[in-house]
């Protein structure tokens, strides 16, 4: 596509990730690859009932087994927890079918799988809650004993006058929808391994998607001081917003190798993943609109319930980003929220990738879409009417200082031609419109959302920067090795990004919220620039030029307009380190967002689907998706783009496909063959538009790609099949039997 | 996961292998591909003490024509090269749909044509981990006495969701099973029982080791589909082999089979004699598919609701019916 012109010469341009040759060729480490001397295997022996009393262990057989070297129970675990309600291993209550209730280590897998199988666990059975209706019935068993009733957390939120607004409105619409549990299906599965031998230190290795979290509930969990666990991040399989956390496995492992005084590594199997992965819950979600014949919207009414299962960790985000996404795309004159969070005896739920978005923004984008119809008014227009714009501030008092919404809507409806498509296509085809809004930085969650770099520049010029950021595949390693190289005018080969050890990178909240560009992006430019300060020093001298009419690019350094007087970039550090003062480069920066809001940045983006509907089979075939997205300005187009298709692709997949299936508290199909997540085969075309407003907090304008093209998927996808039947979708994902359903309910009621 | 502990027997001749089996005393399972046995057991459904290896016996690796111009496919071919087996490609183009609708291509590497037509019965209450077994009561399959598909039923309803099986049957093919006495053949559509627990004829001590397709007359149209929710690399959720002898527009020796839908391929013998009456008019079509739907009987709910099964064998039926129709005729080369 067509680009403004580029004042930059590393940022903006297509730059492959810097580790892709790694992974190409298969040498790219994993925490699975990490073999210590002596290490063990672990494996949890999980409860087998839904709800029920432990009676007792009987761990004298597996203790027998040649091989073993230790085995656990609550007696070793009492009074650790591994979340504000869990204990790491279950006292004398088991609350899901996959509670963990014991554990043992050994020499190689087969024996530990061997020594669970020996530990025999009486159970007395007690009446379970297996779905949200049970569980907030009167009458129904209270499921933790510091709470009155299954209500695990509940968040009120109101702006402006509902009522007084839904007087005025012209045309009033409900409708209740209700979102079936998903699986995160991560490429690589849930691991720790632990080195506890001495108790001096504990090193684990996990993937993950923030180690100072990980490293922060460690040492609390089991009273240790922080500096004494040291966290590890090797190339990480997939984290979608579920690897932020410490889980029962992690403790786990790191109790056995305290027992046994050896390492010990604990890998779930493939269905068991499915039970402790904690991914999307069942939601139910009613939503009230009141909108003038004009199609102005002017309140929306949620309210939203989610099972979070047995025990909760930080599904309120969910909340948050519920109540968040429904004022924060149109403009409103009220909105009232009611959230939920509800226990049951299902496994522990969070959220699939999109942290509760896309559950969000499939009931918000068929309700729309209906209010859209209910008044004859093109959804493309309705959008555009009541889209929020730059210089907008929401009923939260959020305020947007970049707002690419308009653009994104306008630039998608011409590219796609939505003119000439929508309500003309053939039967069974439709076409539809999905918008979203994804804020960058997560300040609000936590009290600070900062990030801190530092780096060092050796003789020969090359640049080694430190960061606590991880990179789980999405590329911001080499999005921070773009801004570096940018600052300081050298080449994004020519740097080093260390990071993945507690014991080396400076502090860093995590690569989530969609922080990482934004907030260590502005880190990574303020150590770049102490650096750069350095430098200017003597290459003034050299030059005989004021430090700020000194120009770096190119990997060089020159006077402005003076390029034939350029000295090299290398010798500049050169000339730096071998002077009398003898200077070692080294910078250092931090950031931490000035707001008290969430973020400061927020992107917006729009997409366009278009699908074709088997009306025999109920089959939908996604075949294209325009994508535009406002990143504020795009560091790496490439990754952006990469971005953009992977959340397609899950997006798609949410919608569509994913159903875990659960019965009696059981997964019915925890396998990549039971599971219906979708294949490469069923990628659409994609066309890709980046919108560039250039934010004036983001570094060089950058705001985020992280989750934000996701928040639109559901949204034009439902769109587009509810458009090909005719038929408003109240349930998701839309599988061939409910497409189906939904044609046949259509067809009697003409 | 890992696999259980088991002692491995490599046979190179088909006597050895027999006799291994029979000295197994029923714990002895034969790996061809292993695309299914050894899923199995990792999840410990299947422990057999002794796994023999047929790999790398030459009979049961080939492709031949018999006198009578049948077509004889040893149990061990792969999936791939019967893929890409002119013979299949110009007799039965359906069962050359059918192959390459199994897995993806890796699995039809190592899957052979035995092995697809042997394939296990699976079931969302059975294919699961030792620890998700032990949260039920042990059901039919796995030597109990319950079925969670449906409660109070006699038998177990396990669901076959082999691609070959159904296009084996409509070809009327016979299945060569061999024990330490000698051989005995069995109807492909006698082969297939409709229990979830014993699916197919095989005794312990016996093994399938050839599958012969009749010639057929130069009137043979063949074909096959199979629906998955996604494009590939996915069990069906149902499938469909069907053979017709079409002469002056006259339908003779109509074969229809669904399969993937219940424990055994279900030969719809009303709906093929709808269409010998009514031939391939879009009434006659029409009719035949209403005709299927109320053919099957009882269906359960595993994978899909009986009602969508259903929907979709009224479906497949019309649709293969249209394909029949318009695929040309057998290009048998003249003198084979």
């Amino acid at each position: 596509m067509a680009r403004k012109s580029n004042p930059y010469s590393v940022i903006g341009r297509r730059q492959p990730k810097l580790d892709a040759p790694l992974k190409a060729t298969g040498r790219s480490v994993f925490s699975d690859d990490v073999y210590l001397p002596g290490m063990l295997h672990g494996k949890i022996l999980r409860s087998t009932i839904p709800r029920g009393k432990i009676l007792n262990i009987d761990t004298s057989q597996a203790m027998r087994l040649p091989g073993v070297k230790a085995v656990i129970t609550h007696k070793d675990s009492g009074g650790i927890m591994a979340g504000p309600d869990q204990q790491v291993l279950c006292d004398d209550q088991v609350c899901y079918v996959g509670d963990e209730v014991a554990a043992v280590a050994a020499i190689d897998e087969d024996t530990a799988i061997e020594a669970a199988e020996l530990i025999k666990v009486e159970y007395e059975p007690m009446q379970a809650v297996l779905t949200i209706e049970e569980a907030v019935a009167k009458g129904a068993p209270v499921l933790h004993q510091y709470f009155e009733d299954n209500y695990a957390d509940e968040k009120d939120l109101k702006f402006g006058d509902t009522e007084k607004t839904f007087d005025e409105s012209d045309h009033i619409r409900t409708d209740e929808f209700t979102i079936n549990p998903t699986h995160n299906c991560f490429a690589e599965l849930h691991l720790a391994l632990v080195d506890y031998s001495m108790p001096d230190k504990l090193t684990i290795w996990t993937p993950n998607q923030t180690a100072i979290l990980i490293q922060q509930s460690m040492a609390t969990s089991l009273g240790i001081s922080q500096s004494k666990v040291r966290v590890c991040s090797l190339n990480t399989g997939g984290a979608f917003s579920g690897r932020g956390t410490v889980r029962p496995h992690h403790l786990i492992a790191a109790l056995l190798s305290r027992k046994a005084a050896r390492p010990v590594k604990i890998m779930a199997d493939a269905d068991e993943e499915f039970i402790i992965c904690r991914s999307g819950g069942r939601d139910k979600i009613v939503l009230k609109t009141g909108v003038k014949n004009d199609g102005t919207l002017k309140v929306i009414e949620a309210d939203f319930m989610h099972d979070c299962g047995a025990y909760v960790e930080t599904q309120f985000i969910i909340m948050t980003i519920v109540s968040a996404n429904l004022q924060m795309l149109f403009k409103l004159e009220a909105m009232r929220y009611r959230g939920r969070l509800v226990y049951t005896n299902n496994a522990p739920c969070f959220f699939h990738h999109g942290g509760g978005i896309v559950p969000a923004q499939f009931a918000l984008g068929q309700h729309l879409h209906c209010v859209a119809h209910d008044l004859g008014i093109d959804p493309v227009d309705f959008y555009l009417h009541n889209a929020v714009g730059k210089g907008h501030t929401t009923l939260s008092k959020t305020y947007y200082a970049s707002c690419g919404l308009k653009e994104c809507i306008q630039k998608t409806a011409k590219k796609s031609g939505w003119k000439k498509k929508y309500g003309k296509l053939q039967p069974y085809r439709g076409i539809g419109i999905g918008c979203g809004v994804m804020s960058s930085g997560g300040k609000g969650m936590f009290q600070h959302d900062t990030s801190a770099a530092f780096l060092k520049i050796d003789e020969d010029g090359r640049l080694s920067l430190f960061t606590g950021l991880p990179d789980m595949g999405q590329g911001s390693h080499t999005t921070m090795a773009m801004i570096a190289a940018e600052t300081l005018g050298i080449s994004a080969e020519d740097i080093t990004v260390v990071s993945g050890d507690t014991d080396i990178a400076p502090f860093d909240v995590g690569a989530f919220s969609q922080r990482g560009t934004f907030t260590t992006g502005n880190a990574v430019r303020a150590a770049c620039r102490d650096a750069k300060k350095q430098l200017e020093k003597t290459a003034s001298q050299k030059l005989d030029v004021k430090p700020s009419l000194l120009v770096f690019k190119d990997n060089k350094v020159y006077p402005r307009g003076f390029p034939e007087k350029a000295i090299s970039f290398e010798d500049i550090v050169f000339d730096t380190l071998h002077s009398q003062e003898g200077r070692y480069v080294m910078g250092r920066g931090f950031y931490n967002s000035p707001t008290q809001k969430p973020a400061l940045a927020y992107s917006f983006g729009a997409q366009i689907a278009e699908v074709e509907v088997d009306p025999e089979t109920g089959i939908v075939r996604l075949l294209r998706m325009t994508v535009a997205h406002d990143v504020g300005r795009a560091i790496n187009p490439l990754a952006v783009e990469g971005q953009m298709d992977g959340q397609v692709f899950s997006g798609m997949g949410q919608t569509l496909f994913e159903e875990r299936l659960v019965e009696n508290g059981q997964v019915l199909n925890p396998s990549m063959a039971g599971y219906k997540n979708p294949r490469p085969f069923e990628v659409p075309e994609i066309e890709h538009i980046i919108v560039e407003t250039i934010d004036p907090y983001g570094p060089y304008g950058a705001k985020e790609v992280g989750e934000g093209p996701i928040a639109c998927v559901p949204h034009a996808v439902a769109n587009a099949v509810s458009s090909a039947v005719g038929y408003c979708f109240r349930e998701l994902p839309l599988t061939p039997e409910r497409v189906l359903e939904a044609i046949r309910k259509k067809n009697r009621q003409q | 996961m890992r696999l259980p502990r088991f002692e491995y027997v490599k046979a190179s001749t088909t006597g050895e292998a027999l006799a291994a089996l029979q000295a197994g005393d029923g714990q002895t399972r034969i790996l061809a591909g292993g695309t299914d046995l050894l899923v199995n057991m990792k999840y410990r459904i299947e422990r057999p003490a002794t796994v023999i290896g047929i790999r790398t016996i030459d009979e049961l690796c080939s492709v031949t024509t018999g006198s009578d111009g049948s077509l004889h496919l040893g149990a061990g071919v792969t999936l791939s090269s019967l893929a890409e087996n002119s013979l299949i490609k110009e007799s039965c183009p359906g069962l050359g749909r059918a192959i390459t609708a199994v897995g993806s291509k890796h699995i039809r590497n190592m899957g052979t044509i035995g092995g697809n037509a042997c394939l296990n019965t699976r079931c969302w209450y059975y294919n699961q981990s030792q620890l998700w077994r032990d949260a039920r009561e042990v059901c039919r399959k796995a030597g109990g006495n319950v079925c969670h598909a449906i409660n109070g039923s006699e038998r177990c309803h396990a669901i076959n969701s082999s691609d070959t099986a159904p296009m084996l049957v409509a070809l009327d093919a016979e299945m060569v099973i061999q024990n330490r006495e000698g051989e005995r053949r069995v109807l492909a559509r006698e082969f297939y029982r409709n229990d979830g627990v014993r699916y197919n004829a095989l005794e312990p001590e016996e093994m399938l080791s050839r599958i012969e397709i009749p010639r057929g007359n130069t009137e043979r149209r063949t074909a096959f589909i199979k629906i998955c929710s996604r494009r590939g690399l996915d069990f069906a959720m149902a499938n469909i082999g069907a053979a017709v002898s079409v002469k002056a527009g006259r339908c003779s020796q109509v074969r229809i089979v669904i399969g993937a839908i219940a424990s055994h391929p279900l030969i719809l013998e009303k709906t093929a004699a709808v269409v010998e009456e009514g031939g391939l008019s879009e009434g006659g079509m029409e009719q035949a598919a209403d005709t299927a739907r109320t053919e099957l009987g009882t269906l359960t709910n595993l994978f899909s609701s009986a009602g969508y099964k259903r929907q979709l064998a009224q479906v497949l039926v019309k649709r293969v019916l249209q394909e029949l129709k318009g695929s040309s005729r057998n290009k048998r080369r003249a003198g084979k």
